[in-house]
């Protein structure tokens, strides 16, 4: 469960965030520059928001009042960037590796089994295809064996026939994780497939949280907060 | 050529290595401190370090000579324990460091800011500590920039002349480098002799700028097509200067 009332001071405007996600997906959802990637930074504590509170699973890694603010390897939050940020020098096998204690880095070729990329383990990321690399980030994100997972826009570098097959394993590791998962998207369709839930970023507050597919079945097909198109 | 004439080579060669691994401790250290940590004073600290890239070679030296010579502050403490620096081979060594400084770290805090900060941060949520990111993934990332200012220093080292001069002095066998011992033999029109000085420094130049572009080359490719963006200052002194962006 991710917690999370806050207010962080960006360069145009101030970002207030609201929510609260359970063992579910949550679409983010925001235009470009609505500071949907700052939201989930604060999360990992790559940033420090101004002031509020912050709790993934119960545990408090942030709170002003409190004067906590546990750095981003003490929050255990897995976070595939929007780049994926692979370490390009570094093989798939080392770039999982890198993530385990030293005990265990054996355990890396398992994680790339899992995501089907284990024939791939000695190739580095500048020459593996946009779907191997969105696997290979997920593999990483999830070796430190995460409270909550992050994701911002993981299938945005995908082409159209990548992407649905990606759909469908999300949707089968989304299961198997039973962990909250903050997915942010642009698109309509991701958001529909995907989402238990929409976060809505709107003039840089996020409003309340909606049961997505409750709203979208009323409204005949037409998610709340999205453009129709 | 005369069969002593070899000493200076060997003795340039040496000096400029010993400076240039110096050279590289030190400034790897100090552009990791002063580009991640706030300091006070900053650039007052950094115009210290670089004083001697603008500085006439022989100011340097002279600097040194009253910090280390028998009266001086360093010198003195260090002659009580019986142990003399001025005119001997660690003197060149130490003159060569402080000229070659100043390329070293400019060279290193261009390549440290020019990694991507996204790579640290996801390193971070990955559990690992500033130590461990610094090894494994800022500095395999920032290596063609680093190996530059280790071209550039050990060329400035083999190249010294002026505060050599002065702190070391020119002892033939003993202190003389390749350019004190090239300045000798034109004085004493020894042509010859200057012009095999002349053909190896060429040679070493050419072997070393050979060797740094090597490993530019191949760190670039293992850093392959990922973004990794960072102002201008990141690109490497000797082989993208006007060229694409790595």
């Amino acid at each position: 469960m991710i917690q999370a009332s806050f207010e962080k001071r960006l360069p145009l405007f101030t970002l207030r965030v609201e929510f609260e996600v359970d063992a579910v997906t949550a679409i983010l959802w925001g235009e470009s520059g609505a500071g949907k990637t700052s939201i989930l930074d604060c999360i990992a504590g790559i940033i420090s928001p101004d002031r509020g509170h912050i709790a993934l699973n119960g545990t408090t890694v942030y709170s002003s009042e409190l004067a906590i603010d546990l750095p981003p390897r003490e929050r255990h939050v897995g976070y595939v960037f929007q780049d994926y940020a692979l370490f390009p020098h570094l093989n798939a096998e080392e770039n999982v590796a890198l993530a385990l204690p030293s005990t265990e880095r054996g355990r890396a070729l398992e994680f790339l089994e899992r995501f089907g990329i284990a024939h791939l383990r000695k190739r580095r990321p500048p020459v593996l295809s946009g779907g191997e690399r969105q696997r290979l980030a997920l593999a990483r994100a999830l070796a430190t064996r995460p409270r909550v997972l992050l994701l911002d826009e993981p299938f945005s570098a995908l082409d159209k026939a990548t992407k649905e097959a990606t759909y469908h394993e999300f949707l089968s590791l989304r299961d198997e994780l039973g962990m909250s998962v903050i997915l942010v998207t642009h698109s309509r369709l991701e958001a529909e497939t995907l989402g238990n839930s929409i976060i809505e970023l709107s003039d840089g507050a996020t409003v309340p949280m909606v049961d997505y597919h409750a709203i979208a079945t009323m409204r005949q097909g037409v998610p709340p907060c999205m453009p129709v198109n | 050529m005369m069969s002593g004439s070899l000493q200076p080579v060997v003795f340039s060669i040496g000096v400029a290595t010993m400076a240039t691994l110096v050279t590289l401790a030190v400034g790897l250290a100090l552009a990791r401190l002063l580009t991640y940590r706030r300091i006070y004073f900053q650039g007052f600290w950094e115009t210290l370090i670089l004083l001697p890239m603008v500085f006439p070679p022989t100011i340097t030296g002279y600097l040194l000579l009253l910090l280390l010579g028998r009266r001086g502050p360093v010198g003195a403490l260090l002659a009580g324990v019986g142990v003399q620096i001025v005119f001997t081979r660690m003197a060149a060594v130490i003159a060569a460091v402080f000229v070659s400084l100043p390329l070293m770290y400019q060279n290193c805090k261009a390549a440290l800011v020019s990694v991507d900060t996204r790579f640290i941060d996801a390193a971070r949520t990955l559990g690992l500590g500033e130590g461990r990111i610094f090894r494994r993934v800022t500095i395999p990332m920032a290596t063609p920039g680093i190996l530059s200012g280790v071209a550039l220093s050990f060329a400035r080292a083999l190249g010294e002349f002026g505060a050599t001069l002065m702190i070391a002095g020119n002892i033939p066998g003993r202190t003389q480098t390749i350019p004190l011992a090239l300045y000798s033999a034109v004085e004493s029109n020894r042509n010859a002799e200057a012009n095999v000085y002349l053909a190896i420094t060429v040679g070493l130049s050419f072997m070393v700028i050979g060797l740094v572009g090597l490993g530019e080359r191949r760190a670039k490719a293992l850093r392959g097509k990922d973004r990794v963006v960072g102002p201008k200052g990141g690109r490497s002194l000797l082989f993208n200067m006007g060229g694409e962006a790595p």
